[in-house]
C-alpha cells in the first residue's frame, strides 16, 4: 500500500494533523505514539475497545468449565464421605473462580491480539523506529490523486519530516 | 425573588493536573528520549552483576545437591519426625507465595486505584512475583517422596482412572497457584511488549535484535494497538486483583480446613493475605533500594515512592498485628483447653524464641515507620525490610511447626529440628530466585519505559491551559478533592 508518513516532534501538532485528517477525509490513517495519550485517543475518537467482549465470554466460559470439571470428576470417581454430598458446589466455587480468572485473562490477551492485529510477522511500511523513542507519527493511505494534499496537510500541521512510502 | 446561580468559573478545576501524572513527579526527567537512554543503559552487565549471579548459582547448586541427596536417601533426611511432618519446605513454600503477592498487588490493585508510586516500581515487583511463585511451586514437589509423580495432583484423563479429590484444599492450591503463575506471567509479559519494541528498535546486536523482535510480536505503537492494549491491561489488572486475594486465602485453607489447634480459625484467609502483602512489600524494598543505587535510577524510584511503599508496609504490619491479637483472643475466648495450651506453648513454651523473633520483626520494628524520617531513610528502610523478611519467614514457621508439635494428645507433643538438607534447600531457593531475577534485570528494563513516558510531559508546539488537554477537551480524570495533588 502506498502512503504518506509524517513525523512529529510535538503532541499537539499530531493532534492538529488528526483533526485536519478527519475534517478533510483524505484517507485511512494510523497514528503512532511512544506512549498511550488521552489527547490522541480523544482526537481519533474511535469509541470503546471490543476487548471487553472477549473478557466477558472468557470469564463466563471459565466459571462454567471450572464448576463442570469439579462436578464431573466427583460424579465419575465418587469419593464418598458419610453424610456429605458427592458433588458440592461450595468448595467447587474455588475452581469456578480460579478457572474464570484463568480463561478470562487468557481470553483478554486473545482479544488484544485479535483487535490490535498482532502478532505481526513482518514490519509493514509506514513505521519508523523513532516512534518508539520520542516522536509521534501519522501514516495516511490516500487515493493517488490526494497524495500531494496529504503531504501538504502533514506539513501544515507541523510535521518535521514527510515522506512517501510503499 | 429568583435566585441567580453564578456560573461556575472553575479556576480550581482548570488548575488540576491529570491524575496519572499528578501524584508522581519526576522533575529530573525532561523528555521521552532521556527515559529510553537512561533506563536501557542499565541493561549492560557489570562485574558486580556477574559476581551476584555467580553467588546465586552457587546457592542454587548447593540446594540442587541437597535435593539429589534427599531423593537418593529418602525424605527422612529432611528432619521430619512424627507428628511434625510439615517443616521448612512448607514454611518456605508459604513464604515465597507471600513474596509473590506484592508484585500483583502493586501492579494490579495500585493500577486500579491510580496510585502513582506504582509506576516506577511495578516492573520489578511483577518480575519478583513470577520468580517467587516459580520458587514456591518447587516446594510441594520437593516435599514429595517421589517428586516425579507430582502431576498426579492435576486432573487429566489417565490410565489409572483415578481423579483427585476436588474437595481437598491441596487440590484447590494447585489450581490457585498455577492460575496465579499463569496470569502473573501473562500480566508481566503483556506489560513488557511495548518496552520490548523499544529494545528492538534500539538494539545494535543483530542476534539480540532478532530475539527482541520476536518477543515484541511486531508491536508498532499504533493508535489501534494502544487503544486495545490499555483496555486489555485494565481487564488483566481487574482479574488479577481478586486473584491476589484468592490465592493466599486458598493457601491458608491448607491449614484452616484442618482441626489442628492454631490452624482451625476463620481469621486465616485475611490474615494470610495481609501477611503476604506485607512480606511482598518487604521484599520489594529489599530489592529496589540497592537496585536504584546500583542502576543509578534514584531520580525515577524517588524517595517519595519508597515513602509510599513504607506506608503500605506499616499499614499491613498493623493489620497483621491485629490478626495476631485476634488469634490470642479467640484462643482464650474459645474455652478450648487444646487451643489455650497450644498458644501458651507457642508464646511461653518451647517456641518462645520463634514467637519473640516474629513479633519483634513484624510488629515492633515496623512501628518506626510512623516516623517520616525512618520512612525516608533508605538505610533504615533496607535494614527494616530484611527484618520483615526474616519475621515473615518465622511467622510461617510459627504457624506450621508449633501447631504440629502440640496437638491434642500428649504423644503428639514433640520437637522439631531442621537438618542441613533443609537449610541447604532453603539457601537453594534463594539462589534460584536471585538467579532468575538477576538474569531478568539485565535483559529487560527494570522500569516500564512507556509508563514512565506517560508521566513525562510531552513536547508541545503551543502553550495550553493547564487542566485542558491539547485537543481542548477537559481532562477526563479529576481528583475528588480540589487541589488534592497540587
Amino acid at each position: 500500500m502506498r502512503g504518506v508518513i509524517g513525523l512529529f516532534r510535538e503532541l499537539d501538532a499530531t493532534c492538529d494533523a488528526i483533526a485536519a485528517l478527519k475534517k478533510r477525509k483524505i484517507g485511512e490513517f494510523t497514528v503512532y505514539s511512544p506512549t498511550p495519550r488521552h489527547e490522541i485517543e480523544h482526537a481519533i475518537d474511535k469509541g470503546p475497545s471490543a476487548v471487553r467482549m472477549f473478557t466477558l465470554i472468557g470469564g463466563l466460559s471459565g466459571v462454567t468449565f471450572g464448576y463442570w470439571i469439579a462436578i464431573w470428576i466427583s460424579d465419575y470417581w465418587p469419593l464418598v464421605v458419610g453424610g456429605k454430598a458427592i458433588a458440592s458446589w461450595i468448595p467447587y466455587t474455588v475452581f469456578g473462580f480460579e478457572v474464570m480468572v484463568l480463561f478470562g485473562g487468557l481470553a483478554t490477551v486473545a482479544g488484544l491480539f485479535a483487535m490490535a492485529r498482532f502478532p505481526r510477522i513482518t514490519h509493514t511500511v509506514g513505521y519508523d523506529n523513532r516512534f518508539s523513542y520520542g516522536d509521534f507519527g501519522v501514516w495516511i493511505e490516500p487515493s493517488p490523486d490526494k497524495m500531494l494534499e496529504a503531504e501538504q496537510l502533514l506539513r501544515d500541521a507541523g510535521a518535521v519530516e514527510v515522506r512517501v512510502e510503499r | 425573588m429568583a435566585t441567580v446561580t453564578k456560573p461556575v468559573e472553575d479556576v480550581e478545576l482548570l488548575r488540576r493536573p491529570n491524575i496519572p501524572s499528578a501524584d508522581v513527579r519526576l522533575p529530573a526527567v525532561k523528555d521521552y528520549e532521556q527515559v529510553d537512554d537512561e533506563i536501557t543503559a542499565t541493561l549492560h552487565p557489570t562485574v558486580q552483576w556477574f559476581i551476584g549471579l555467580g553467588v546465586a548459582i552457587t546457592f542454587l547448586i548447593i540446594g540442587a545437591l541437597a535435593w539429589t541427596y534427599q531423593i537418593y536417601t529418602g525424605l527422612g533426611v529432611a528432619g521430619y519426625n512424627p507428628p511434625v511432618m510439615w517443616g521448612v519446605y512448607i514454611v518456605t513454600f508459604v513464604f515465597w507465595i507471600g513474596i509473590g503477592h506484592a508484585g500483583t498487588l502493586i501492579s494490579a490493585i495500585l493500577y486500579l486505584f491510580r496510585a502513582g508510586f506504582r509506576t516506577t516500581i511495578y516492573r520489578c515487583a511483577e518480575a519478583m512475583t513470577v520468580f517467587a511463585v516459580m520458587t514456591a511451586g518447587l516446594f510441594p514437589i520437593l516435599h514429595l517422596g517421589r517428586p516425579w509423580k507430582f502431576f498426579w495432583l492435576i486432573p487429566y484423563p489417565n490410565w489409572r482412572y483415578i481423579w483427585p479429590q476436588m474437595k481437598s484444599p491441596l487440590i484447590w492450591d494447585v489450581f490457585a497457584v498455577l492460575t496465579y503463575l499463569t496470569i502473573s506471567a501473562t500480566f508481566l509479559y503483556i506489560g513488557l511488549v511495548p518496552d520490548l519494541a523499544i529494545l528492538r528498535d534500539r538494539e545494535k546486536n543483530p542476534i539480540r535484535k532478532r530475539i527482541f523482535a520476536q518477543l515484541a510480536l511486531g508491536w508498532r505503537n499504533t493508535d489501534r494497538e494502544w487503544r486495545h492494549f490499555v483496555r486489555a491491561y485494565l481487564f488483566l489488572a481487574a482479574f488479577s486483583t481478586p486473584l491476589v486475594l484468592s490465592v493466599h486465602s486458598v493457601v491458608s485453607f491448607d491449614f484452616a480446613m484442618s482441626d489442628v489447634p492454631g490452624w482451625h480459625t476463620t481469621v486465616f484467609p485475611p490474615y494470610f493475605v495481609a501477611g503476604a502483602i506485607y512480606s511482598g512489600i518487604g521484599m520489594v524494598l529489599t530489592i529496589m533500594i540497592p537496585l536504584r543505587k546500583w542502576f543509578n535510577i534514584k531520580h525515577y524510584v524517588t524517595i517519595n515512592d519508597l515513602d509510599a511503599a513504607a506506608k503500605l508496609a506499616l499499614f499491613t504490619s498493623l493489620v497483621v498485628g491485629v490478626s495476631y491479637a485476634n488469634e490470642w483472643f479467640v484462643a482464650w475466648y474459645s474455652g478450648s483447653p487444646a487451643e489455650k495450651q497450644f498458644f501458651a506453648n507457642r508464646l511461653w513454651g518451647q517456641w518462645w524464641w520463634a514467637s519473640s523473633l516474629l513479633y519483634t520483626c513484624n510488629i515492633c520494628l515496623p512501628l518506626s515507620l510512623f516516623s517520616q524520617w525512618c520512612r525516608r531513610n533508605t538505610t533504615w528502610l533496607f535494614i527494616l525490610s530484611i527484618f520483615i523478611n526474616i519475621g515473615m519467614w518465622f511467622e510461617r514457621f510459627v504457624i506450621v511447626v508449633p501447631s504440629l508439635s502440640h496437638e491434642y494428645e500428649p504423644w503428639q507433643w514433640a520437637g522439631y529440628r531442621p537438618t542441613w538438607v533443609d537449610y541447604a534447600i532453603l539457601c537453594g531457593s534463594f539462589g534460584w530466585f536471585s538467579m532468575w531475577f538477576l538474569l531478568f534485570v539485565k535483559q529487560f528494563p527494570v522500569i516500564a519505559l512507556t509508563e514512565i513516558k506517560e508521566i513525562v510531559k510531552p513536547r508541545l508546539k503551543r502553550r495550553h491551559a493547564t487542566g485542558v488537554d491539547v485537543t481542548a477537551h477537559p481532562l477526563p480524570f479529576m481528583p475528588d478533592t480540589p487541589g488534592e495533588f497540587d
